[in-house]
């Protein structure tokens, strides 16, 4: 079972109260380079807790609509992608796709750059200051600016990401299915002591250099275990699992499984990014009613 | 299923008559800067087995280059060395677990690269098309020769034995794995997973998936430009490249790589010129390029080629 802080509710209910005092003051700029006869691109610059200025792309399809949609909230990484590399550009004539970068990414990274590897202990030993309490907040922004576009269906709202999906997922209501891949933030103490790799390798060096502050760093993960934001997961959701035997695998998730109270979905990782990739595009496709989705698989993934 | 792919796929890329002497200009400019060379240890990242440093180097244009650099905390007085490439997007990695396994580890991160953009910052998406109509200012053209340069850092350390240098990478990391072995004879092993960065023009017609569809983006805007653009990167193709690695090398790809087109893969696979190559398709794989079934190999491959000889 995961020790919930006790404060956990109010932690959360104050940072968005931070987020809420200020408005998000979005700036829509179309990006003719990106922009095709089935979408176009925006870059939209907008403010988070801080405050603090970020950058997404929104793509819109051409037409009518109303279109499903699809949140990438930020990733673990400083570069932002318009839609994840290897997702074929046409996905963008069927879904609105939005993908934020949190603080310190790449363009919203004036004057926060975050180091990779280093942005996941920044701030760790101070739950109140911890980086990831404003990226957090960064994340629900994003998800809050997308359900204003009068384009969107809000029947279909698809978060995807790592554990930012879920979190943002359990801390605001719009999202009707998450595709959620934990890395950061599930049992993150208890597993990184059994890993080399990074990112969690960074909890590692920061417990092994800093060794008065592994109590703290342990008590600020707990405010951002999956575990204890499932519960508040309403969407629909597939996770993805590591390969068996690995940290994140099937097995590994259970107590996670357990603790949604949402429909799960759990696709055990088969070691292969067509295989991996072709079945979330299924999964979201038939979520979403899109039903010619061979026509927007890349090419190599065809019939 | 998704259809089969032409293992005898050849690719339209043609070689410049003046590619070797454009290259060689290129070294001579870079040869003129000196690397001056700071190394700095990184307390939070050392561990019991293995010491982590950060590297900076002087490339082409004075552009400052970042790496990360680990060691074994025990070995050898001179020690093999691994120089680690980065994909597109990926920051690059310590590469702790190639000193695990024994080796002395270089990670370049080349110009536009976190740690590595001060002077040079094009953006993602925006590298690959960063004054494509121009291969003396192309991005790439200072991109290259960050990479190259690594073997001359790796080079100049008393710690590193000389005549046991592998290279390697994925995605973009295997694309420059390829035109570092083909540019440093000092590369003794080299491994290239799904190699970017080849067969440009055949790829954004075969894959309409990101970065590739950069360049049609570019073009879509710039569609008068298409010959120009075509001329620049046949100077920047891996394919042309190819002929001039000697070394030993192996080559993994996947026959659903949605982001690097497989048959580009065959057409460079068929091009290299080294006698010692092996290419290793994984039906049944996208971008990972079989990599959870491959790794073992590029493992075995190394350590035969440069630990072997301790």
């Amino acid at each position: 079972m995961v020790q919930v802080p006790l404060n956990f509710r109010e932690y959360w209910r104050e940072t968005l109260a931070s987020l809420a005092r200020y408005p998000a003051c979005p700036e829509f700029e179309p990006i003719p380079l990106r922009s095709t006869a089935f979408a176009t691109l925006y870059g939209v610059r907008l403010t988070s807790v801080g405050p603090y200025r970020l950058f997404g792309y929104l793509s819109i399809p051409a037409g009518t609509g109303p279109f499903p949609a699809i949140y990438f909230s930020p990733k673990y990484q400083s570069v932002l992608e318009i839609i994840p590399q290897g997702t074929a550009n046409l996905i963008r004539s069927r879904y609105i796709t939005f993908s934020l970068a949190g603080r310190g990414q790449r363009n919203a990274d004036t004057p926060y750059a975050a180091m990779f590897p280093g942005l996941l202990t920044e701030g760790i030993g101070d739950a109140t200051a911890y980086i990831f309490r404003s990226i957090v907040a960064d994340s629900v922004r994003g998800l809050e600016l997308l359900l204003t576009r009068r384009e969107l269906d809000p029947a279909r709202v698809v978060v995807v990401g790592n554990d930012l999906a879920l979190i943002t997922a359990a801390l605001m209501s719009g999202a009707t299915h998450v595709v959620a891949a934990p890395a950061l933030f599930y049992k993150t103490a208890e597993l990184a002591i059994r890993t080399h790799a990074y990112p969690l390798e960074e909890i590692n060096d920061y417990v092994r250099t800093f060794p008065a502050l592994a109590e703290a760093a342990r008590r600020t993960l707990a405010y951002y275990d999956l575990r204890a934001f499932a519960p508040g997961v309403t969407a629909t959701t597939l996770l993805m699992a590591g390969a068996p035997g690995t940290l994140f695998d099937g097995q590994g998730l259970k107590p996670l499984v357990n603790a949604l109270t949402s429909q799960v979905t759990v696709h055990e990782s088969e070691q292969s990014l067509y295989r991996d990739g072709l079945y979330a595009e299924q999964w979201m496709a038939a979520r979403c009613g899109i039903s010619d989705l061979q026509r927007i698989l890349p090419e190599h993934w065809r019939d | 299923m998704p259809k089969p792919v032409p293992a005898d796929y050849v690719s339209r890329v043609l070689k410049p008559h003046d590619f070797d002497a454009f290259w060689d200009d290129v070294l001579r400019q870079a040869a003129a800067v000196p690397l001056d060379a700071e190394v700095v240890p990184d307390p939070l990242r050392t561990s019991d087995d293995v010491e982590v440093f950060e590297v900076f180097y002087t490339s082409l244009d004075h552009v400052r280059v970042a790496s990360w650099y680990c060691r074994p905390a025990r070995r050898a007085e001179r020690s093999p060395a691994i120089m680690f490439l980065p994909g597109y997007q990926m920051d690059p990695p310590i590469p702790k677990e190639w000193a695990r396994k024994g080796y002395i580890a270089l990670s370049v991160a080349p110009r536009g690269k976190l740690r590595s953009n001060r002077h040079f910052n094009p953006g993602y998406p925006n590298l690959l098309t960063y004054n494509i109509v121009d291969r003396h200012t192309y991005a790439y053209r200072g991109f290259y020769v960050d990479t190259w340069r690594g073997i001359d850092f790796l080079l100049a350390r008393p710690e590193v034995d000389g005549t046991r240098i592998g290279v390697v990478g994925s995605s973009q990391g295997g694309g420059l794995t390829i035109t570092t072995a083909a540019m440093r004879p000092e590369v003794r092993a080299a491994a290239a997973g799904a190699p970017y960065l080849c067969g440009f023009m055949d790829a954004i017609d075969l894959t309409h998936t990101y970065p590739y569809e950069e360049i049609n983006d570019y073009l879509r805007l710039h569609p008068e430009r298409r010959a120009e653009v075509e001329n620049t990167l046949a100077y920047f193709d891996g394919i042309n490249f190819a002929e001039k690695i000697a070394c030993p090398i192996v080559m993994n790809i996947g026959l659903q790589d949605n982001v690097c087109p497989p048959e580009t893969g065959y057409a460079l696979f068929n091009r290299i010129g080294a006698s010692d190559k092996q290419l290793y398709p994984y039906d049944g794989h996208g971008h990972d390029a079989g990599r959870s079934r491959h790794s073992a190999i590029v493992d075995r491959f190394f350590a035969e080629r440069l630990l072997s000889e301790r």
